[in-house]
């Protein structure tokens, strides 16, 4: 099969010009703003009045390890470059680059990941400051609720990118891989880009915001 | 493009053009097999319809149930648990089982035709909606066999009484199915929408511009952009709830510093849109209706697509006013109450503009009009009393009692049921090929329009003379007993004519006695009345160039210019893509991941709580699976030749 | 042309059924009927709603009427003229923007009166701005001489909380009716919302948040013309029990009683959500006063009768405490001295000194009260101990039982006692917390004998 009718059975022609996976992709994350808008306002609420709940006062600054999130927050930032390179790399047609460049995006996001596992495993056994789903110090409280599903949540879409980004590692060593794969790659690295933005939202949202206020 | 035509076959050989990583049911699949795996919208939009009026009976009986409970007082039909059970289901069967469904197979069958599309613009995504859809209804209605039955909480479900905390019925599950199901049902709804959107931004045939595109197009268009950007408030509130129902989170507990209150917005902010989800198609279908039967074209194209917009828009802005008996203080109600009144002016101006449509036309009264006509006025008797709650001193008063029972269902059953009638009576021609019965059809119309004015108008006056909501009973002496035998009498007129109208619906592809439609019986407008009745599979042999906006119109009566043209037929005929098992797999998946969810908490030999996720675990695997799948299969296809008569 | 002459008068001829059966309705003044109103703020939120309805009767005759002319004048007459094309017109700005200038100003005519109404339904009004309180037609000392009830929700009952009296009642709310009344709402489980029709709207019971609601009834209204002791029966002295016992049989078409408001729960909370209503009595001040006064004294320890003591002189009419072994060992009942007694003289001495309170079964009754367990939720005589439950200082002078269900008369109690969740589904005194089938409660199907007793002595709280 020629490789125009490939591309025209791939992407036919479409009455934007964008092809229709941007359009689906786009037309997601602006879903998805919806639903962490939702999450990061349920967060917000309960922040103010969370510190008086139970007998035991909440001073978040207690438990978070600003310097760890902050350090993870400059990975994942970074994990974005390097999908940046890769959807340029493949849109070169450069197979090599896109492979190392995916490489290190993984290898990023994973980072992120542990971070994030090892700061949930940190505070539910915090001595002295627990910090779980439901209570803190023993006693039921809100906070962990809102912070763990929120940015557990954000975690998820961190773990489905490193997953997809997998895939598409695998499937650079099938030999298959052409300009072809571009506009997926795209379509990947735009997802990517958002849940970073999303955690740049959440970032100060979340952590920096109990230091300033 | 025509290179290389030599490697494509011959016309109806269904031999594989290409290969494929994984197999897909080629062109001859049939029976069971094609309707599985079935990729055309056409289909899925048959399929949507059938489970939708299935379903629409289901929540039918359960109103007819709850009518007989409320026959006089202190009935015992049901006792208060059923009963309240009952209106949970009722109505979370009719709004996300009947009438978004309902309005999901119009929009999978007519969009694409009216705006010269082959399919959407993700065929197998498509089919993955439908089974989504399918998964959350059996979800939902699973519930009635297992502990505690039914969830009794009400559609909206306000906490804290969905807690388990709260719970009036030891281990009751009915809201973890509550839940699942409507997480499955917005998944559902979300990828629908996602492809429609893009099918409307990307698929029109050369020519037909957004100003072009028909109004239920239109509206297509913005109930899909009002899905994706409401559906997520739901998913998060749900999810919180499954956390705090299953994990022990506080977020609406209000003995550990939850709020009740949060999920009264969350659930609003995604409910208001929902209120013009449900009603906007329904409107999409009556600017369809009126111009073809007054024969005239519809009168401020452009202010009824920009109102149905401002509408959708402002939907998102007065969530509130179903909250203003929860204490939200003087500045929010006052807020709220003057921008729902606002929000009656685009209303209004649709209302105006179906007027001025027949102003001046040749009007027809045939089924799908009269339908129509009984929308208009049903609707607008809706829209009035939806002034009145949208000022909070009335609204204190009507909160919660039967006024509001009346407002709404003469939003949603003379406005939106009564549209997707129209819809059913105006465009089961172009489906089936068959002219329908219209005395039968008027006699369906005089049963509804008298059975639902009998239910539901004296339901206003019981409002006002003190019926609360969702009670299972009422004392002797109030003076609500002459009424409620009125309005019972009247629903089950209103399930005959019903009854009636489904029948006929799905006997229209039986019968064989009716007359065949030919391509336009209507003499209607709009694209899809230039196609064959029955559609082809491929809808259209050649694109069309879209030159006017009621095309077929125009090719009748318009000058030359104005008619439409046709692009060439390439040399490798029409694509078409193979149908697909993965759609079906995932969805399996999907379902089989929710009911490990649901039943993995038991209780072990020492009293403790046990949690096994192995099937939910194995539900996500098949999930991913399909999923996997669904990316190796590659595109497939079979090439067709239509002759040039056959469209 | 025929068949359309008859669709429309069909149609109007069912337009014109319904407008007689409502003109024939024109009984309004049902038990929870919210186009009777008989307060202040009902009266504002009705005169909105009237005006609302004026609104749209208007716009319906109008829009419909144009409706129905564009459909007669422009109806395809024959097969033929359904084949005509008419002139294609595709729309008139000015029409379009002429119709949305009008409905805006409709809509002002609406929002004004409404943004007044939300005002006023959640402020009372200041008693120092002389200016207002004349147009609302009220008087200083009405605003001044405001009482609060804290209202808490329970599933399925109300408790009334008197704070300035320090009293607490419950499902039947006794206020004065010259006096604005602060409802404070509060719940303790789920959602509940407190609906009085007549006299104030609604507002809802929000956990772990406080709502506030007022209503000041509108006395002229409620007398019409009759006497006050007619027209608004006095609840301390029973009259207001008789009274609507009189003229309410449950199962009559409703008589109204002045002063008798009927409210209900208009948020679902659970199984028997229809259930919990609630009632509102207005009384004139005196005999509000005299019913606090005899509230207090009942709720007040220090005045409960006392175990007699021989080195105490009693006036006429004191009650003591003293043993009385035939109502069973260790028993005690209550004796009320007939005269002024001097010490010593013991209620088993002299039967002229003192005279039996209340009847055997009453007693024994009371006894039961507490061994069937009884007091764990429910208090009377106190204010807070087994708050579970409604508490029921002066039952007897209550008009409905198992909040606003049923009749308080001797049979529903019984029957109520008998079984609980078959008169009402789902209570909590049937299945609350720690009760089984081995509670006394759930096994006085068939203890006649003992359902009576408890009858006698809850009814005796007068």
């Amino acid at each position: 099969m020629s490789e125009a009718a490939a591309l025209e059975h791939h992407e036919p022609v479409t009455s934007t010009g964008i092809p229709n996976k941007k359009v689906l992709m786009w037309a997601f994350l602006g879903s998805d703003c919806m639903f962490f808008g939702t999450l990061i306002s349920t967060h917000l609420i309960y922040r103010k009045i969370s510190a008086t709940v139970g007998s035991n006062f909440l001073d978040i600054r207690d438990i978070f390890d600003i310097e760890l999130t902050s350090f993870s927050t400059f990975i994942l930032l970074a994990s974005s470059l390097f999908m940046a390179l890769a959807v340029s790399a493949i849109h070169k047609g450069n197979l090599n680059s896109t492979r190392w460049m995916l490489f290190g995006t993984i290898v990023f996001g994973v980072i992120f990941l542990a971070c994030q596992v090892y700061e949930f495993t940190h505070f539910v056994n915090m001595e002295g400051n627990e910090l779980t789903l439901s209570t803190y110090r023993g006693e039921p409280h809100v906070f962990g609720s809102t912070f763990y599903v929120l940015t557990g949540t954000h975690g998820t879409h961190v773990a489905i990118g490193v997953f997809w980004l997998l895939g598409w590692l695998v499937y650079s060593f099938t030999g298959k891989m052409s300009t072809a794969d571009a506009l997926d790659i795209e379509c990947c690295g735009l997802y990517w880009h958002f849940v970073d933005i999303v955690w740049i939202i959440i970032f100060p949202v979340v952590y920096l915001m109990e230091y300033a206020f | 493009m025509a290179i290389e035509s030599l490697k494509y076959v011959a016309p109806d050989t269904g031999v594989k053009t290409e290969t494929k990583t994984f197999p897909r049911p080629g062109q001859h699949a049939s029976g069971l097999v094609d309707w599985l795996t079935t990729i055309d919208h056409k289909k899925i939009g048959y399929m949507y319809g059938l489970s939708a009026l299935f379903f629409l009976l289901v929540g039918g009986l359960e109103a007819l149930l709850i009518r007989s409970q409320l026959w006089s007082h202190n009935m015992e039909v049901l006792t208060n648990r059923q009963y309240n059970q009952m209106f949970t289901m009722h109505g979370t069967t009719m709004v996300f089982l009947v009438i978004m469904p309902l309005s999901a197979a119009f929009f999978n069958f007519i969009m694409p035709l009216q705006i010269g599309a082959r399919d959407v613009a993700f065929p197998r995504m498509n089919t993955l909606s439908l089974w989504c859809f399918i998964a959350g209804g059996i979800t939902l209605n699973l519930s009635w066999f297992f502990t505690g039955g039914s969830p009794a909480i009400g559609w909206f479900g306000y906490a804290p009484l969905t807690d388990t905390r709260f719970a009036e019925v030891i281990g009751d599950m009915g809201p973890d199915f509550w839940v699942f199901s409507l997480q499955i049902l917005g998944i559902a709804s979300l990828l629908a929408s996602f492809n429609f959107i893009t099918t409307i931004i990307n698929m029109r045939a050369p020519g037909m511009t957004m100003m072009r595109m028909p109004v239920f197009t239109w509206m297509t268009l913005i109930v899909s952009f009002l899905i994706i950007l409401a559906f997520p408030a739901i998913t998060v509130a749900l999810a919180e709830l499954m956390f705090d129902r299953t994990y022990g989170t506080n977020f609406f507990d209000f003995l550990e510093g939850g709020k009740p209150h949060l999920w009264q917005h969350l659930f609003w902010i995604f409910g208001h849109p929902e209120v013009y989800i449900l009603i906007l198609p329904a409107m999409g279908i009556v600017s369809e209706i009126i111009p073809v039967f007054s024969r005239k074209p519809l009168f401020g194209y452009g202010l009824i697509i920009f109102s149905g917009a401002i509408i959708g828009f402002m939907g998102f802005a007065v969530w509130s006013h179903h909250m203003f008996t929860t204490g939200m203080g003087v500045v929010a109600t006052s807020a709220f109450s003057i921008l729902t009144m606002l929000i009656a002016i685009p209303t209004g101006i649709k209302i105006f503009n179906w007027i001025g449509t027949m102003w001046g036309g040749r009007i027809r009264f045939d089924t799908p009009m009269l339908f129509a006509l009984g929308f208009i006025t049903m609707f607008m008797i809706g829209g009035f009393t939806g002034i009145m709650h949208s000022s909070v001193p009335i609204d204190a008063q009507h909160q919660d009692t039967y006024f509001v029972v009346a407002h709404f269902h003469y939003v949603l059953i003379g406005g939106a049921l009564f549209g997707l009638f129209a819809g059913f009576y105006f465009w089961l021609p172009k489906m089936s090929g068959k002219l329908m019965n219209e005395k039968l059809g008027k006699l369906v119309f005089t049963l509804m329009f008298i059975g639902f004015n009998l239910t539901f108008f004296p339901m206003h006056y019981l409002g006002m003379i003190g019926q609360p909501r969702r009670t299972h009973s009422y004392n002797e002496g109030h003076g609500f007993e002459t009424w409620n035998q009125i309005a019972t009498i009247g629903s089950f007129i209103l399930g005959v004519g019903i009854a009636i109208g489904v029948y006929q619906f799905l006997s229209s592809f039986f019968n064989k006695k009716l007359k065949a439609a030919g391509k336009n019986p209507w003499d209607a407008r709009t694209l899809e009345w230039s196609l064959s009745s029955p559609v082809k599979e491929y809808n259209f042999s050649r694109t069309p160039i879209i030159k006017s906006r009621d095309q077929t119109w125009e090719n009748n009566y318009g000058p030359r210019d104005k008619h439409s043209q046709k692009e060439p037929l390439d040399d490798h005929g029409i694509h078409m893509p193979d149908r697909s098992w993965c759609p079906l797999i995932t969805a399996v998946g999907l379902f089989v991941m929710v009911l490990g969810m649901l039943f993995h908490q038991s209780i072990g030999p020492a009293g403790e709580l046990v949690r096994n996720y192995t099937v939910a675990i194995g539900g996500g695997a098949v999930f991913v699976l399909g999923i996997i799948l669904w990316s190796m299969e590659g595109p497939g296809g079979y090439h067709l030749f239509p002759k040039e008569s056959e469209e | 042309m025929p068949r359309i002459i008859n669709r429309f008068s069909l149609i109007t001829a069912f337009l014109l059924t319904w407008l007689v059966l409502f003109g024939g309705c024109s009984r309004v003044d049902h038990k929870q009927s919210a186009l009777d109103p008989k307060g202040l703020v009902s009266q504002n939120q009705y005169d909105i709603f009237m005006l609302s309805v004026w609104i749209t009767i208007f716009l319906f005759c109008a829009v419909g009427g144009c409706l129905l002319f564009v459909l007669w004048k422009y109806r395809a007459k024959s097969k033929e003229e359904s084949l005509e094309i008419p002139a294609q017109s595709h729309g008139n700005s000015k029409i379009e923007v002429t119709l949305i200038l009008a409905s805006t100003i409709i809509l002002v005519i609406l929002a004004i009166p409404t943004l007044q109404g939300v005002v006023l339904m959640n402020r009372v009004p200041d008693p120092n701005k002389t200016e207002t309180l004349e147009k609302l037609g009220l008087d200083r000392s009405q605003i001044d001489g405001a009482i609060t009830v804290n209202v808490t929700g329970k599933r399925f009952f109300w408790v009334f909380e008197y704070p300035q009296y320090g009293i607490v009642t419950a499902n039947e709310l006794v206020f004065p009716a010259s006096k604005a009344v602060r409802v404070n709402l509060r719940t303790e489980d789920v959602i509940h919302s407190f609906w009085l029709p007549k006299l104030a709207g609604k507002m809802d019971l929000m956990p772990g948040q406080e709502n506030f609601l007022w209503f000041i009834a509108d006395k002229e209204k409620i007398l019409s013309g009759e006497s006050e002791a007619d027209a608004m029966p006095a609840v301390f002295d029973g009259k207001m029990r008789q009274t609507v016992f009189a003229k309410q049989k449950f199962t009559d078409e409703f008589e109204p009683v002045g002063g008798l408001f009927y409210g209900q729960c208009a948020e679902y909370c659970g199984n028997s959500h229809a259930y919990m209503s609630f009632r509102a009595l207005a009384q004139t001040d005196d005999d509000f006063d005299a019913w606090v006064e005899l509230y207090q004294s009942s709720q007040n320890p220090n005045l409960q009768p006392a175990t007699y003591n021989p080195e105490t002189d009693y006036a006429t009419g004191d009650t003591v405490l003293f043993p009385d072994d035939s109502l069973g060992e260790g028993a005690t009942r209550e004796y009320r001295a007939l005269k002024e007694i001097a010490k010593g003289e013991a209620p088993n001495l002299s039967e002229q000194s003192w005279v039996k309170k209340h009847s055997d079964d009453y007693e024994i009754g009371k006894q039961l009260f507490s061994s069937l367990q009884c007091v764990q939720c429910h208090a009377v005589n106190r204010t807070g101990i087994g708050a579970k439950g409604p508490n029921l200082t002066l039952f007897g002078l209550r008009t409905s039982l198992a909040a606003g269900w049923m009749r308080n008369d001797e049979e529903s109690l019984a029957k109520w006692l008998r079984n609980s969740n078959e008169v009402k589904y789902g209570n909590l005194m049937w299945n609350g917390e720690g009760i089984d089938d081995d509670h006394p409660l759930r096994n006085l199907e068939n203890e006649d004998k003992v359902v009576d007793q408890l009858v006698q002595y809850l009814l005796g709280q007068i």
